[in-house]
């Protein structure tokens, strides 16, 4: 079945793009190249790993492991609208409803057999430990080796030193899995094409604080967290550089419509990931996402000669994986930076990371004038969605906007 | 000139016609029933009948509420937070939080000293505390919804329900009837529950109210048991309710398109 939905995808989007090559059709190139990923770990040409959200992909790559964060295939799975299915497996077999549904879908597509059998396994303890259950349990599942990468959540030199120790024994297990070594050549090569990326990124980012913004409300959206998975690769570097094109090529032939952007927000967290059409309700309330909350580079550029190191630091400088207060901190540079007027926090149901801080979040995003719109909502579970209640809750937060 | 506002809400239809000087000519309330649009079509109706004004002489229609959307021949429509935040702003111009309980939602709203709205809390996706709460209740006491609010007058234990979700409160209502407690002491006991619930929103709007003026709007606001245990829990001496204070909703919608009909 998700063989069949990537080959698919691939398939077709890549008719579109040859029907059109001459377009910068930079969502169509991403869509992708995210795709392929999809479709090599139902084909099983290279080893397979799957792994927590923080894992540097990058590495892997260059050690020719296909890999991938398990939540991809909850929120495959609920973009396709299947993912009631194995959620409800998940909890009949006894998982809490209360739990993160990424995680229930992931159990439930394991539970139904639907997941690729990986070679081995690779968790971290950032940003959520609920995903760390869900591999562990994979692991015993798929009777797999599991290598967990505790993310300390301080930015100190002790931190960073601990980190890269467990990088640099995390490599020792991947190679003991593949029985092939690391070549430091492939893994520069890597962070060369990461730093290249990073860089585009950046401009791109910068561009999408411009007012009005030539993003739109689904451009970018999640783009920070699934980026990671290419960066380290030239496709990366040319999906970032399509990205950059396209808001190139929007300011500059005026696509911009000021009258879609008379409230500047950022989304907190994850989308929602069902076919739900908020953005477009928001679009139509003149609302424009202009950042998502991990849509950021945090990171210094890395040096290919001291390579273990330098993907420590970077792990260790999102905000996201680190404390509150630097989760703050980030989100209220933000506001500045993008010149927000509101915020809205989704609050995934059964989420830490998402509802456990919501407190003080909202707070700190008080302090610097901006408000937040904290919605109780599933964005992976479509089942209990109360369409009325979420509409009036952005009307009314518009409302008290303008 | 004349200004009408309707709040199709899940339990009432409540319209309120205003002249072009912002006073109130008629108001109404009629239940929503199942099928909302002839509730519109009714409160309309009666309304009109009430001042005997003409459906041509209304300039301009504002409706709200959850069928916000539903209501014929509109101007605009506007969310229930902003309806009740101005509708209270006419009746008691210092609030500075409103508290609305209304058949399926409750809210918090705080408004800032100009009666803008700077932030609001609505309870989640289940009927905890609301008017159909309420309604669960009174079936499971054997007494008309009408009859709650002066039921737990002279309770003197400090029971409260411990579950406020409307299905297990029922059921712990008719397991406290059943080991003999007193029908006043559970009101009594569903008042707090529902005080303790509508502090946490109160909460969620404002750190420290103490000092600050607040009232309460919606149907619910004509229960004086509940009134008094809100009122308990904020440690405040009294809750400002209007005199009508289910219409407070449609005459926010009426003052929004007296307004806009001036401004244009």
């Amino acid at each position: 079945m998700m063989y069949d939905y990537f080959k698919n995808m691939v398939d077709g989007v890549s008719q579109k793009l040859l029907q059109d090559p001459d377009s910068i059709n930079a969502k169509k190139k991403y869509v992708l190249e995210i795709a392929k990923i999809g479709q090599k770990l139902y084909t099983r040409d290279e080893k397979i790993a799957w792994c927590g959200v923080t894992i540097p992909f990058d590495l892997l790559n260059s050690m020719g492991v296909t890999s991938c964060f398990v939540e991809f295939v909850g929120a495959m799975l609920s973009s396709n609208e299947t993912a009631p299915i194995f959620i409800k497996e998940a909890e009949d077999s006894g998982y809490a409803p209360d739990s993160c549904a990424y995680h229930r879908a992931v159990t439930g597509a394991m539970l139904k057999d639907i997941m690729p059998e990986p070679d081995f396994i690779i968790g971290s303890s950032s940003p959520c430990t609920a995903g760390l259950a869900v591999m562990e349990d994979m692991a015993r599942r798929f009777k797999k080796d599991f290598f967990i990468l505790n993310v300390p959540q301080n930015n100190s030199k002790e931190s960073i030193k601990f980190l890269t120790d467990q990088i640099k024994e995390m490599t020792r297990f991947i190679t003991a899995h593949t029985q092939k070594p690391l070549s430091m050549e492939k893994l520069g090569r890597a962070l060369e094409f990461f730093n290249e990326s990073s860089l585009i990124l950046k401009d791109i980012y910068n561009l999408a604080k411009q007012t009005p913004s030539p993003v739109d409300n689904k451009l970018l959206k999640d783009f920070g967290t699934v980026i990671g998975l290419i960066m380290g690769t030239r496709e990366g570097v040319e999906i970032c550089q399509a990205f950059k094109d396209e808001l190139i090529d929007r300011i500059e032939s005026q696509k911009i419509d000021p009258s879609k952007e008379k409230i500047r927000i950022m989304w907190i967290q994850n989308r929602i990931q069902y076919k739900f059409p908020i953005e477009k309700m928001l679009e139509d309330f003149g609302v424009k996402i202009v950042v998502d909350e991990l849509n950021d580079v945090t990171w210094e550029p890395m040096d290919p000669d001291n390579p273990f190191e330098s993907i420590a630091k970077r792990i260790i400088s999102i905000p996201y994986s680190l404390g509150t207060n630097e989760r703050i901190a980030h989100m209220q540079l933000l506001a500045r930076e993008y010149k927000l007027d509101g915020a809205i926090n989704p609050c995934h149901w059964g989420c830490r990371q998402g509802t456990g801080v919501r407190g003080l979040t909202t707070r700190g995003l008080k302090d610097v004038n901006v408000p937040v719109l904290n919605l109780e909502i599933d964005c992976v579970d479509s089942r209990n969605l109360a369409q009325g209640q979420i509409e009036t809750r952005l009307e009314a937060f518009v409302e008290m906007l303008t | 000139m004349y200004f009408l506002g309707i709040d199709i809400g899940s339990l009432s239809c409540d319209a309120v016609l205003l002249d072009e000087n912002r006073n109130i000519v008629s108001s109404s309330v009629v239940p929503t029933g199942v099928k909302n649009i002839e509730a519109i079509a009714h409160v309309k109706k009666s309304v009109l009948e009430k001042s005997g004004i003409m459906e041509q002489e209304i300039k301009s229609t504002v409706s709200t509420g959850y069928g916000r959307n539903r209501v014929p021949g509109r101007s605009g429509a506007v969310t229930e937070i902003t309806c009740h935040a101005r509708g209270i702003g006419h009746m008691i111009p210092d609030t500075r939080i409103v508290i609305d309980i209304g058949g399926q939602d409750s809210k918090a709203i705080f408004l800032d000293e100009n009666g803008k709205v700077t932030d609001f809390a609505m309870n989640d996706k289940c009927a905890a505390g609301t008017g159909r709460f309420l309604e669960a209740m009174a079936r499971a006491l054997e007494v008309e919804v009408d009859e709650l609010g002066n039921l737990d007058k002279e309770a003197t234990s400090d029971l409260v329900l411990s579950s406020m979700c409307t299905v297990f409160a029922e059921s712990e209502v008719v397991s406290l009837i059943a080991s003999g407690t007193d029908q006043k002491e559970i009101a009594k006991g569903m008042n707090r529950a529902i005080a303790s619930r509508t502090l946490s929103l109160v909460k969620r709007v404002a750190k420290d109210f103490e000092g600050l003026c607040i009232s309460m709007s919606g149907g619910v606001a004509r229960n004086s048991g509940v009134v008094k245990a809100i009122a308990e829990s904020l440690g405040i001496e009294k809750l400002n309710i209007p005199d009508e204070p289910d219409i407070v909703g449609a005459l926010g919608a009426a003052l929004i398109a007296c307004e806009r009909y001036q401004k244009a």
